[in-house]
């Protein structure tokens, strides 16, 4: 085991929480049961990292094996890094034919074709997701497998999940995953975050949508504060029509936990009580950012309490309906 | 005093007279309100009436001329109007019937546009219902909808021209969906029913389905049959493979007749029948 490799590995075993060490390093395949029991996890970090270090080295450990690990960390907890969304664009006619195997041998093929000094990686998770991991390398330089790119797809769905990617290498990753699901193009879908399993389901829609329907079940607000039941009374059709138009806007049940929206405003500023701003040509330039750490959960209860205005302005609701939390805002409109 | 008495009882009477006046008049004032009433509710059981004779002539003729009209109505003005809401009664009722039978039901909804719900079904088990919402404004489209994403909604919307016939790109859609909803569930009763039966692979569509059987005898084989569903308007298999280390097991005409078998049944019944005539463990 050379330097480089030795430093990958403590690179990465210092990476991974205290926590999930344990967890991780027993789905790792290399290292044995009983190789597991012998190592004190009640060591301080660094000095874990020694031993553990001195024991793959016994076991003849290659970056094959380091790759291995970092994956199976990565997977089990991907909300440890940061994800950015991609949409597909013109299916062609076989675009929903792809398999599993056709998909990994021509991403393979596709990509070395591009840059040949790659190292790829590409395992299926048991919920129809491909992962993928590709560590860069050049003409003078080996893959690097300290900074790796990590996506994952789901076959058949035009969405694609990347972590990582540098702007030097966007450009390839795009060609190759364009040419081997047999779409168009591929664009960026304007929605990232760090929960990947949120940022999916708001994508696919995989959460409770609310249609109009001819027998509406009158819904039911989670947690009901307790008022005065005459004034209860009173607002009942109010408080159901904003609690409908809510949930039509955002969802029912459990949303997809989205923690954070950005507005750029380009719109000129419009406040006659400030007249050096109103009168410029130039569009206010400012960035309006909701976070929380459920997003849509605090805006769908700020519409159905009357917090926000009904109907849901489209501003809000394009979140969900257009799938995006980065928005642009010119005069013109979202 | 008797001049006084005589006052006395001409103002009485006075006021008695005015009393029956007032009242007079309040009960003239209720009668004129009840005969506007009446003759309102006459008006209305009139066309009612003329209404269920029209509906009843339209169901029968479906396209009734002028003249018939204009006899039913005695040359009232309102046929058109009558014409038109008893067109519009029936085709409330046909959707409501469309719907009890398991079609899609359309419902207006505020912004001008229609929501269409597409229930799906499958061996009487009714599953989801999934939901268009379509803007009718300038041009038609979709502005809501929950159908999965790998369901090619957009390449539909394409080639079925939704603009001219949006009767048949519904009915497309319905397809893919109960084929695709088939499928599923019997990927979920072969997990549920067949433990002795290992999915090896399946995928989102439902598509592409890899099965490993136990094959028994003296000693226990392993079969992989794959099943390809390249026509995903259909929940029964295009094309089904057999492969086993054994070549003399994958090229054996039981195995031939089963492959036939597994072509033309739901696979999970498929699998009840092999696993009972003992071709699977």
């Amino acid at each position: 085991m050379d330097q480089s490799m030795k430093r990958t590995l403590q690179r990465l075993i210092r990476r991974i929480p205290f926590q999930l060490l344990k967890t991780t390093l027993s789905k790792w395949a290399h290292i044995l049961e009983e190789d597991l029991l012998l190592l004190d996890f009640t060591q301080p970090k660094c000095l874990f990292t020694e031993n553990l270090l001195s024991l793959c080295e016994g076991k003849g450990t290659t970056v094959k094996h380091i790759t291995e690990l970092e994956m199976i960390y990565i997977i089990e907890n991907p909300n440890q890094v940061m994800w950015r969304a991609f949409q597909l664009l013109d299916a062609r006619e076989d675009a929903p034919s792809i398999e599993l195997t056709q998909f990994k041998e021509q991403f393979k093929a596709h990509l070395t074709e591009l840059n040949s000094h790659v190292s790829i990686k590409i395992k299926k998770h048991t919920d129809e997701a491909v992962w993928i991991r590709i560590a860069w390398g050049d003409n003078f330089t080996k893959p690097n497998h300290l900074k790796p790119t990590y996506a994952v797809h789901h076959l058949q769905t035009p969405y694609v999940f990347v972590t990582g990617l540098t702007v030097k290498h966007k450009p390839l990753l795009n060609q190759a995953l364009v040419l081997t699901t047999r779409y168009g193009s591929i664009k960026d879908a304007s929605l990232s975050g760090r929960n990947l399993v949120a940022i999916r389901d708001l994508l696919m829609r995989q959460y409770q949508q609310v249609f109009p329907t001819k027998h509406p079940k009158p819904l039911q607000e989670k947690n009901h504060v307790p008022t005065n039941p005459n004034i209860e009374k009173e607002q009942i059709e109010n408080t159901e029509n904003r609690l409908q138009m809510a949930c039509e806007a955002f969802g029912d049940g459990t949303l997809p936990q989205l923690q954070k929206a950005v507005y750029q405003l380009e719109t000129k500023f419009r406040d006659n009580s400030n007249r050096t701003l109103t009168g410029s040509d130039e569009p206010f330039r400012g960035v309006v950012e909701f976070t929380s750490t459920n997003l849509l959960e605090s805006l769908r209860h700020a519409v159905s309490s009357g917090i926000a205005s009904t109907p849901v302005t489209p501003l809000l609701s394009s979140i969900t309906q257009k799938g995006r939390n980065y928005f642009v805002v010119t005069d013109k409109g979202v | 005093m008797l001049e006084m008495k005589a006052n006395h009882l001409a103002v009485k009477q006075q006021e008695v007279w005015q009393v029956k006046v007032g009242r007079e008049e309040q009960l003239n004032a209720t009668l004129q309100a009840l005969i506007i009433k009446r003759d309102q509710l006459k008006a209305e059981l009139k066309a009612n009436t003329s209404l269920q004779n029209l509906r009843t002539l339209l169901d029968k003729t479906n396209a009734p001329c002028e003249r018939d009209v204009e006899d039913m109505e005695n040359g009232s003005e309102n046929s058109q109007t009558l014409l038109l809401m008893a067109r519009h009664t029936q085709l409330k009722d046909l959707l409501h019937a469309h719907h009890l039978i398991g079609g899609y039901n359309v419902l207006l909804t505020k912004g001008k546009g229609v929501c269409v719900s597409i229930a799906t079904a499958y061996e009487g088990l009714y599953l989801e219902t999934y939901n268009l919402e379509i803007n009718l404004q300038c041009k038609i489209r979709i502005s809501r909808h929950n159908i999965p994403p790998f369901i090619p909604l957009e390449t539909m919307v394409k080639q079925g021209n939704m603009q001219t016939d949006i009767r048949a790109f519904l009915d497309t859609l319905s397809q893919y969906l109960n084929a695709y909803v088939g499928r599923r569930q019997q990927l979920h009763l072969v997990k549920e029913i067949h433990n002795s039966v290992q999915v090896m692979e399946s995928n989102a569509l439902c598509t592409i389905l890899v099965l490993m059987f136990t094959v028994p005898g003296e000693k226990a084989r392993a079969a992989l049959c794959t099943l390809e569903y390249n026509d995903h308007t259909q929940c029964l298999p295009t094309r089904v493979l057999i492969e086993s280390e054994d070549t003399a097991l994958a090229s054996s005409p039981q195995w031939k007749k089963d492959q036939a078998l597994l072509l033309e049944t739901p696979v999970h019944r498929a699998l009840v029948t092999l696993k009972k005539k003992g071709s699977i463990a």
